[in-house]
């Protein structure tokens, strides 16, 4: 009997002291710390064609389209199937590739995730991130390459 | 209005049973007739006495008060039910809709009601539909001779509170049919457990109240809020009343648990049990069938807290002028109500076997101890 | 070093010797079963007739005190498909030995190693589904996560994935047919899941009542099975595997999956992680477990306390705090993606003493909230008549089964990788074991409670070790070649204790930068078989809570 009236108590305490943890979204947004990796940006600007990010990416979010002299013709982006995993921030050379700390966006299917580039600068809640802006790319996860070929090509 | 009619009937059996009602000072004080609602509502419209006034009026007061209490169950069934729920879980519950989020009560009621309403294949069909309405009707119907306090009663018969311990058991007929005519297997059992917990604490509850009709001496339910009026101790400027929750506070704690059991709460929520059988007896209702449940559910906790309150706690009294008898009584109603909850937020779910040894070995032994206890006190003293 | 543990004299069983485990004594053990001998990356390798594995296992088992069978693996090579049962030791881990067992390839059948253990049961049944080897005297050979009309064995290499799986209905089993066992008319077949509030994901149970009592209950598991194994066949060692094991324990557990495979392939490369990585590693791995079992906590309170129980949100609460560190530390919040092979992807986050100041007031913040839970759970008397003595899981049973983790430990089992088969920084610190004999729910419960506090004790420790740790010797990662390809047919099987049990992931190299096979060893697998031998002639109510307490992700069990 005292071990039920213990727990009664508890509950109660929490009842009277009035104090909640959760937040009123989207008034108060919850802060995401600055590691945070939200929606993939992708600065065509920077881009250099390299396709790392193609070849590193797990699920095949990320395709590329070159012509034969390797230039960048299509880059398209499944951000639907995105598992956030950040290795194409990691493995990109020149900070082209950031995940933003976005997490907001939303489609009435999945396939109206798939964007090409021209669709890139379009999106709503993507066009207007600059990626450096957003956040300071960290290069320091991308350490200890050691020996191996680097995968350009 | 169904249970209007039902209410009705028993109403007008009663006034021809007792003879007149004669006007009498509302608030029950004596052990006289008091005058009921639908007397006062004569007696307001200038209406003379007659069988067809008592009929009409019947109809009017049953009406009021079957629409107060389910305005009641849809505020706090429905919005109280959530903020307290989220008070004891430290989160904020619905505040989008209107002021306090109250609005929730209007757009929860129109989803209900606009979901589709399935049933399930095989049903057993009228029994299927007419579950649901006998558990709103018996717990409506307990209402009847409740004193609620500023003149609020329908009736007043001699055997009220065996009129409402009868009535509120009908609830378990809709149990089992519901589980057995929704042709699920986890509505059957949950029927099956209703109906084991139910027989099992209904036994102690009456027990129990037994032992107040012991102290009040009636089972007239104005009577024993009258029995309850005297003053236990003073204290300098605060006197106590002799409340049956200060006179017997054993017998008050047993007839709340077992009340627990009666309603189906935790720790006694077995019959719906959703971790284990999914909804038990209700799996199957949906739509508006499903409302009606949730309301049967409701109505009987407050029926019993209507009980609880008029039993142990005085009816409607309470500081103030008699007019305010009703807020007190309503009070006192809600306040129950927030124990479910409270034990919901806080006491583990008994095992079916634990919960019908604990009523029949236990609740029952003390129950009938309580009885022995008050009838030799009650003997010696008085 | 409070590590030592009495361990019980495995002196007299065959093979032990001061240095190890003496293979020679063990092949002459064999004797003339052996066909022939396999060197793995940490246990040494009998080939077996296919006709004689119980007869070898039951000898390992008996005389040589191999107690464990972590785990099965099939696997098809050119030539030939294979089975290896990896054996362990309860009483000291790193005593390994696999039992390798080659078959045809034209007609794939070996003896089934049930009789000896328990768990090969489902571990057999999953290679007969996903590889096609026939086990026989099998009690029963059906199907486990593929459904039971599947054409073709999809992890075969001749396996056509584009062959379309059309099943009429007819041939499809309908579960709501046989309304009670055979001719038992007092007996009525209710399937509890797959959606069920109760099941904790998609597990259907077929279960048979007699009133309220559970006269048998049988697990179906796969309705979550997402070809975890084949996905990180295809992907490569270096980066593209590390962020799927977060998606196998999903609870918060990431990093000590993560742990598994990262372990499991250092091993097979030959790679180094600095010590100042491994405290990192250590320290965000508990911080996981808290995570993880204050959740399975919450949920096992939904379970016994009913839906509107306010401990669930409590233990969320407290699970957020845990969660929002890790996110200031690996980015994410669930899929962390935080180890990478030779460390970890990140050094703390700047500013560091904030992030120790937060730790720590998460750390002192805790013995208060866990007291909170001691009131409103294991002390309330509602609770233990319920959860004490049901559920029961006798430590013999539990082994057999091959359960781990806090299952095991709730048996009495004293069993648990962080100390017995030492990795990461945990030999260096200071914590103890927990264990409780009740063998029932409510030992088990009590065990992750008690764990709750011993990893707060080592995540402290870390902090400590951290705060002080040299500028300049901050290494994160060791040197790591941009390709990772092991050395062709190197075979690997390593496990962790994560969240809920042992996490073994075996591996064999081909030569290519992606694994030739990639098993994973899933506690939750393990655990859940011995769900039938707890409840059966129990309450549904007690059936419940049983596998509340054993606390599946059904991500893991499926993979």
């Amino acid at each position: 009997m005292i071990g039920i009236l213990k727990g009664m108590a508890t509950t109660m305490k929490h009842a009277l002291d009035g104090s909640t943890f959760t937040v009123e979204y989207p008034e108060t947004a919850p802060e995401v710390s600055p590691r945070f990796r939200g929606v993939h940006k992708f600065s065509q600007e920077r881009c250099i064609w390299c396709r790392q990010c193609e070849n590193v990416c797990p699920n095949d979010t990320i395709q590329i389209v070159t012509d034969d002299q390797r230039n960048g013709e299509q880059y398209n982006l499944h951000i639907g199937q995105c598992i956030y995993c950040r290795l194409c921030e990691e493995v990109c050379p020149v900070d082209a590739i950031l995940l933003t700390q976005n997490f907001e966006f939303t489609a009435d299917t999945k396939d109206e995730f798939a964007y090409n580039k021209e669709q890139l600068k379009n999106v709503p809640w993507y066009k207007d991130i600059d990626p450096l802006a957003s956040r300071e790319p960290d290069r320091g996860a991308w350490i200890g390459e050691g020996d191996g070929e680097v995968d350009y090509e | 209005m169904n249970w209007g009619l039902l209410q009705q009937a028993n109403n007008s059996t009663n006034g021809s049973g007792n003879g007149t009602n004669a006007t009498n000072a509302s608030g029950g004080m004596g052990g006289g007739e008091v005058q009921t609602l639908p007397d006062t509502l004569a007696s307001l419209l200038g209406l003379g006495d007659g069988p067809l006034v008592t009929f009409v009026m019947g109809i009017v007061a049953a009406g009021l008060v079957a629409s107060f209490l389910l305005t009641l169950v849809a505020v706090s069934g429905i919005w109280g039910k959530r903020k307290i729920t989220a008070a004891f879980t430290d989160r904020i519950a619905v505040n989008r809709h209107g002021p306090f989020g109250l609005l929730i009560i209007v757009a929860d009621a129109v989803r209900l009601l606009s979901k589709e309403l399935i049933v399930p294949d095989g049903a057993d069909r009228p029994a299927y539909d007419i579950a649901p309405i006998i558990m709103v009707s018996s717990a409506l119907l307990g209402f009847a001779v409740i004193p609620m306090g500023s003149g609020i009663q329908l009736a007043d018969p001699e055997a009220g509170l065996v009129y409402v311990f009868a009535v509120a058991s009908i609830a378990s007929v809709g149990l089992v049919t519901a589980g057995y005519a929704s042709n699920n297997k986890f509505s059957f059992l949950g029927g099956l457990r209703a109906v084991a917990q139910n027989i099992a604490y209904e036994i102690p509850l009456v027990v129990t109240a037994a032992s107040v009709v012991i102290f009040a001496g009636s089972l007239r339910m104005s009577e024993i809020v009258a029995a309850q009026s005297a003053t236990l101790v003073s204290l300098g400027p605060v006197s106590i009343p002799a409340w049956y929750a200060f006179v017997n506070p054993f017998a008050f704690v047993l007839f709340v648990a077992a009340n627990l059991a009666e309603v189906g709460r935790n720790p006694f929520d077995v019959p719906e049990a959703p971790t284990e059988i999914v909804a038990g007896w209700q799996t199957e209702y949906s739509s508006v069938y499903f409302v009606l449940c949730y309301l049967s559910e409701f109505i009987h906790i407050f029926l019993g807290g209507a009980i609880i309150a008029t039993l142990f706690l005085g009816g409607p009294a309470g500081p103030g002028p008699e007019a305010l008898g009703f807020v007190w009584f309503v009070l006192k109603m809600l306040a129950v109500y927030l124990f479910t909850q409270w034990a919901r937020s806080a006491v583990p779910r008994v095992r079916i076997d634990q919960l019908i040894e604990i009523g029949w070995k236990g609740m029952l032994v003390l129950s009938f101890a309580n009885l022995l206890l008050t009838a030799v006190i009650v003997g010696v003293a008085f | 070093m409070s590590l030592e543990k009495p361990r019980p004299s495995t002196t007299d069983h065959v093979g032990v010797t001061e240095q190890g485990l003496d293979y020679e004594a063990l092949a002459d053990l064999l004797g003339d079963l052996v066909v022939g001998r396999e060197s793995h990356i940490n246990a040494e390798g009998f080939v077996v007739r296919p006709e004689r594995v119980a007869e070898a296992l039951g000898r390992l088992k008996q005389q040589a005190g191999f107690d464990h069978c972590s785990c099965v693996t099939a696997q098809e090579y050119d030539d030939r498909f294979e089975s290896i049962y990896h054996l362990k030791k309860y009483a000291d881990p790193t005593q390994e030995v696999s039992v390798v067992v080659p078959t045809s390839r034209d007609d794939p059948r070996s003896q089934s190693g049930n009789s000896v253990f328990r768990t090969a049961d489902w571990h057999e049944r999953e290679a007969y589904d996903l590889m096609g080897i026939t086990y026989d005297e099998h009690p029963d050979l059906r199907r486990i996560l593929l459904p039971e009309t599947w054409q073709g064995h999809p992890l075969r290499m001749d396996y056509d994935q584009e062959q379309p799986q059309v099943v009429t209905f007819r041939e499809h089993a309908n579960p709501l047919k046989e309304d009670h066992r055979e001719d038992d008319a007092d007996t009525m077949f209710v399937n509890v899941g797959p959606h069920h509030p109760a099941t904790h994901g998609v597990l259907h149970l077929k279960t048979v009542l007699d009133g309220e009592t559970v006269a048998d209950v049988d697990p179906d598991i796969g309705y979550l099975h997402r070809c975890e194994e084949q996905m990180c066949q295809q992907s490569t060692y270096r980066h593209q595997i590390m962020p799927y094991p977060d998606r196998w324990d999903y609870i918060s557990a990431g990093i000590l999956n993560e742990w598994a495979y990262a372990r499991a392939a250092e091993d097979l490369a030959g790679l180094e992680v600095p010590e100042y990585a491994q405290v990192i590693r250590t320290m965000s791995a508990e911080m996981c477990r808290i995570a993880a079992h204050l959740l399975a906590l919450g949920t096992f309170a939904l379970d016994v306390y009913g839906d509107f129980t306010a401990i669930f949100m409590y233990s969320t609460r407290d699970r957020e705090v845990v969660q929002n560190l890790l996110e200031d530390l690996t980015g994410q919040r669930l899929m962390f993606n935080y180890l990478r092979l030779g460390g970890v992807a990140w050094d703390l986050p700047e500013p560091r003493e904030e992030y120790f100041e937060k730790v720590r007031d998460f750390l002192d913040d805790l013995p208060a909230k866990l007291e909170e839970y001691h009131d409103l759970v294991t002390g309330n008397e509602i609770f233990q008549l319920r959860c004490v003595n049901t559920g029961v899981l006798e430590p013999d049973v539990a082994k057999s089964y091959g359960a781990t983790g806090p299952v095991a430990r709730g048996s009495g089992i004293d069993y648990d990788l962080r100390r017995d088969d030492p990795y990461g920084y945990y030999p260096e610190l200071d914590w103890d074991v927990v264990t409780e004999d009740g063998c029932d729910n409510y030992s088990r419960v009590l065990v992750r409670m008690k764990e709750i506090e011993e990893s707060a004790k080592i995540i402290g420790q870390c902090v400590d070790l951290l705060e002080e740790w040299p500028e300049e010797e901050r290494e994160i990662q060791s040197n790591v070649p941009r390709t990772l390809k092991p050395d062709n047919d190197t075979e690997v099987y390593r496990a962790v204790e994560a969240a809920k049990g042992e996490l073994g992931i075996y591996m064999r190299s081909d030569g290519t930068d992606t694994p030739a096979r990639f098993k994973i060893r899933s506690p939750c697998f393990s655990n859940l078989q011995t769900l039938p031998e707890m409840s059966t002639g129990e309450y549904i109510p007690d059936l419940i809570a049983s596998l509340g307490s054993l606390d599946i992700v059904l991500g893991e069990v499926d993979r």
